[in-house]
């Protein structure tokens, strides 16, 4: 029995089958966000309708939901309902923003007139926004504490279990 | 006069109406570099973009990505670029949002260092194997196998031949 | 209907594959004559079973039987016949089937050759094959299934991925990639047999050589037409991006190669036997690890079949030939080995093991770039990226080291060598360096790891045709006629030599190739409305307008372009913008013109009303790595043509093979 090969077949074969298996179950399309625990980019961008710019800094002092979004994007428009529901539901106490980049201002009208709206959309300008924030794909959405820091990011549509858990902990972080 | 007061209006209409997207400063300070521009800004947009990966695509870099979401990326990487950041601050500016993901090359740090150290370790490791495999061997002290030994093929032709070359 | 039979037929070679692979394992250890007839006959079943089954499948396909799962999934009566036909592997399941048929026909091809020698190793030999067919037959059989009965079928299907029908190359890369692939088991098969018997006779080195080197030619062509493909198709005007299924395919090649190079050495000195078998083993774990990669959705790939359930069973049997061929190897390594005489490193044989170092560092290489992000992901829990440039700063210079061994090493003569032999051995070659490289300069070449390898391709170059040559011009000398003497030594005596050496001369045009396409390279962008024009690189573009074509399954806006140098017309290209009805963003397909000194590449990025965005790639001598592959090819086809008489084959070890008067050996 020769040692060497029996005790460096064994090493490749452990090392090979675990990395191998912690990979499974994973998807490697999510990004881990390096964001949470740090300052939100700061941002001032026009709102869709009002035309009016509205900067990130004024809502300090409040939790806030940062959804990035696209009307060309199936999941944002099935998770529209559970943000537009949620964001009347917690009105005074949290803030909803929903930010869209790659997309043109009279198609978001539209939707947001056949869907309903209670949070100002706003549009970024050439993905720069999204790019501060990490953003790899619509939908994701941002967890933002009262100072500004992130706390969480959800990616993919969002359900009403999981947007009330993080904006719980977008309260109390 | 009127000229002055309109200028005036429309300077502080427009202040009022600032549109504000993060920019880099915030995140990996001033430009270390100078401006850039011509050709040679699109070439080191390409180098700069070839470095970083596209999000949304399976790994291509954002250099060779036909998607929206690499174009902006590029557009981004090419202003910075002409505003004089150097290579360095873009691809760490990436990073904040992003993380180490982003990164095409891994950066020589923590347990990443493995990746570019394992190769060269098995490099020195199997030469070693070599040279210990090739010592071991009983050198043929007595006179070395001549022709015999060559490619039987050549040994044959070279009796055919007449020659010994 | 259709999906029952395929089931029954699938059940049944799942059946026969576990059956046989039991009775050759028992047949080997028992020695018995008539247990290897046998398992010969369920071996030839199992080819039977799995052809008849893919047989069935085609015919769902191509008459748009939707009842059965697969068909409803690819199929669709918009697309092309050969489309349909080419959609057996588009997917997973119907890619599964794919290999279980070439599977097949590689057993039946295999146990028929054989069916009179080395009858000693035969019955473990067809074991394995057998048992490798089993675990395809129970994935087929089981967790991707081709043919669940759909209840309520379809009117229509949705058709395979558009950007799988983009290119006829669709039809011909996967097939030799699974030529390729699966062909590795063959040569695992005679392998592992070697070492349950523990000896490995010189005589059966022969079809295990021939066994390893015909899967070695597909898959050379294989990755070659990968890398075309992605060329032709995906529009950034690479070919070549280091992605994880590409590493995949690379693998395995990488060590067949060293293989194929060690068993030379294994020949003629009866040394690094269990080397060159742990090779052939590598090899062929190497493929199952490959589809794996492919298959488990764990790497982030252009590749990536859809996410399904069977990589975990896929690593269930990786795990466990692992373990197996290890435990073999740990044991009865030693018990290979015979006398060996080694004379040193400046020597052929020195540079034969220099080779294997490379190939092997090369191996390790590409995998630990591939897996590492996994490993950092099980580990620290962050994500991290391995992409092209590690790839290509650790690659360069292993191929540079690749290409210098590959002049100097022919170069030398076998055994040890004086230092006269030597220097008249190693110092002509010299001129070949100098002169590729100052033309190469001249041409305007000034990167420093091009320059140096096209200095070694000169060296290599020379060596080369120089050994090719050499028995032809040894007769010419003598006085035989040119004609006679090419036909004599190249294809009748000395056909693996000549094959050889025919695969080396592609080899040195494609690394170079590779070197300058890679640094020479010129990339612009360029925006133009209709009637503009734009200069890249001395050509002139001229934009002279859109037009659109309908076709019953996309919908595709041509760009023209009219292409002059100098004022004189060269040639018109239309890079696309396709629109499929199946996906919501348009596809782009390039354009190419390919001359012998480089290509001219025009890809879209983005068409508004009358103006277009292109991307104008301008690559030198990149034409050539497709062709030298070819020729590659070729080599290996003329070096695997069996000799024109052949000598008897022992039926047991009886010693060294005597080489007759007609029959010529190695290089």
């Amino acid at each position: 029995m020769n040692r060497v090969v029996l005790i460096a077949g064994i090493l490749i074969t452990v090392a090979l089958v675990v990395i191998l298996s912690a990979g499974l179950g994973k998807d490697p399309q999510h990004i881990e966000s390096p964001l949470i625990g740090k300052q939100a980019p700061d941002f001032a961008l026009k709102a869709v309708g009002t035309g009016e710019t509205i900067d990130l800094t004024q809502f300090r002092g409040k939790p806030l939901v940062v959804n990035f979004w696209a009307t060309w994007c199936r999941p944002c428009y099935e998770e529209h309902p559970v943000l537009v529901s949620n964001a009347q539901m917690m009105q005074g106490q949290v803030q909803f923003l929903g930010v869209v980049f790659q997309d043109k201002e009279e198609k978001i009208q539209q939707f947001l007139n056949e869907r309903g709206t209670a949070y100002p959309t706003l549009v970024d300008q050439a993905g720069k926004t999204a790019i501060a924030y990490g953003v790899g794909g619509v939908p994701e959405t941002f967890f933002l504490n009262k100072d500004g820091k992130v706390v969480a990011k959800f990616e993919g549509p969002i359900d009403p279990e999981s947007l009330q858990q993080n904006v719980r902990k977008a309260m109390t972080q | 006069m009127k000229r002055l007061i309109l200028l005036l209006m429309l300077a502080t209409s427009l202040a009022a109406q600032e549109v504000k997207v993060p920019d880099a400063e915030q995140f990996v300070g001033k430009p270390q570099g100078q401006p850039v521009s011509g050709a040679l800004l699109d070439q080191r947009t390409n180098e700069t973009g070839a470095l970083l990966r596209c999000p949304v695509c399976q790994g291509m870099s954002i250099a060779d990505s036909p998607s929206e979401m690499a174009v902006n990326m590029k557009h981004q990487v090419r202003e910075l670029i002409a505003r004089g950041y150097t290579q360095e601050q873009i691809l760490r500016y990436f990073e904040r949002s992003y993380g180490q993901f982003v990164l095409l090359k891994p950066k020589f740090q923590g347990v990443n260092t493995l990746v570019w150290i394992l190769p060269i370790l098995a490099l020195i490791l199997g030469a070693a194997v070599i040279f210990s495999f090739m010592n071991r061997q009983p050198v043929d002290e007595i006179a070395p196998p001549p022709a015999a030994d060559e490619d039987p093929y050549l040994a044959e032709v070279r009796k055919l031949t007449g020659k010994q070359s | 209907m259709t999906a029952s039979l395929g089931r029954i037929l699938i059940l049944l070679s799942l059946l026969v594959s576990t059956t046989g692979a039991v009775l050759g394992y028992a047949a080997g250890w028992k020695k018995s004559a008539d247990g290897l007839k046998w398992a010969r006959r369920f071996a030839l079943a199992f080819a039977l079973l799995m052809i008849g089954a893919t047989f069935v499948m085609e015919y769902a396909l191509i008459t748009h039987d939707f009842s059965v799962s697969y068909v409803a999934q690819v199929g669709s009566r918009d697309v092309p016949l050969w489309v349909t036909i080419v959609s057996l592997w588009s997917s997973l399941e119907g890619s599964i089937l794919f290999w279980g048929f070439i599977l097949g026909i590689y057993i039946a091809g295999a146990t028929w050759l054989t069916r009179n020698e080395h009858l000693d190793y035969m019955a473990y030999t067809i074991g394995t094959w057998l048992f490798c067919g089993s675990f395809f037959s129970f994935l087929i059989a089981g967790p991707a299934s081709p043919f669940h009965t759909v209840a309520i079928p379809p009117l229509d299907g949705p058709g395979p991925n558009p950007l799988l029908q983009n290119h006829v190359l669709m039809a011909v890369h996967p097939p030799f990639l699974y030529l390729g692939y699966v062909g590795m088991t063959i040569p695992f098969g005679f392998a592992t047999a070697a070492l349950l018997r523990g000896r490995l006779g010189q005589a059966f080195l022969r079809p295990m050589r021939a066994a390893l080197l015909l899967p070695w030619i597909f898959l050379t062509i294989a990755i070659m037409l990968g890398g075309w493909w992605a060329y032709e198709v995906l529009g950034w005007g690479g070919y070549w991006a280091w992605d994880p299924v590409e590493n995949a395919s690379l693998l395995p090649w990488l060590t067949a190669t060293a293989a194929l190079h060690s068993a030379l050495v294994m020949e003629r000195r009866g040394s690094l036997k269990g080397w060159t078998v742990t090779l052939v083993q590598a090899s062929f774990l190497l493929t199952i690890l490959g589809t794996f990669m492919t298959r488990s959705g764990v790497f982030n790939s252009v590749h990536s079949f859809t996410q399904s359930s069977i990589g975990p069973t896929i690593l269930v049997f990786l795990a466990a030939i692992l373990i197996g061929s290890v435990t073999l190897l740990a044991m009865r390594i030693d018990s290979l080995e015979s006398d060996s005489r080694f004379e040193g490193p400046v020597s052929r044989e020195g540079f034969f093991l220099i080779n294997n170092l490379l190939f092997v560092l090369f191996t390790f290489t590409v995998l630990i770039g591939t897996v590492f992000p996994l490993l950092v992901e099980a580990v620290k829990g962050k994500q991290m990226s391995v992409g092209r440039p590690y790839f290509d700063s650790m690659v360069v210079p292993i191929g540079a080291a690749l290409l210098f061994i590959l002049g100097v090493g022919p170069a030398l003569p076998w055994g040890r060598a004086t230092r006269d032999q030597a220097k008249r051995a190693l110092l002509p070659p010299l001129i070949g360096a100098a002169i590729v490289a100052i033309i190469g300069y001249a041409l305007g070449v000034r990167n420093a790891w091009t320059l140096l390898t096209l200095a070694f391709g000169g060296y290599a170059a020379q060596v080369t045709l120089g050994q090719m040559w050499l028995p032809v011009i040894q007769r010419i000398r003598r006085g035989d006629a040119a004609g006679a003497a090419i036909i004599d030594s190249q294809l009748r005596r000395g056909r693996r030599r000549f094959g050889g050496y025919l695969i080396h001369a592609g080899a040195v045009i494609v690394i170079v190739a590779i070197a300058v396409s890679s640094t020479m390279r010129t990339q612009q962008e360029v925006r133009l409305t209709r009637g503009e024009s734009a200069t890249v690189g001395g050509y002139t573009f001229v934009f002279t307008g859109t037009e659109q074509k309908n076709e019953p399954h996309r919908v595709s806006t041509l760009a023209n372009f009219d292409i002059s140098k100098n004022g004189k017309a060269i040639t018109h290209l239309a890079p696309r913008m396709n629109q499929y009805t199946a996906m919501r963003d348009p596809l782009g397909t390039p354009d190419v013109y390919t001359t012998l000194k480089g290509d001219i590449y025009l890809s879209i990025m983005n068409i508004e009303g009358d103006a277009v965005g292109v991307n104008v790639i301008l690559t030198p001598m990149v034409g050539w790595i497709w062709w030298a592959v070819l020729l590659m090819g070729a080599g290996g086809i003329i070096a695997l043509l069996p000799f024109s008489r052949r000598e008897k084959v022992p039926q047991a070890d009886e010693g060294p093979v005597r080489i007759g008067a007609n029959e010529v050996a190695i290089s």
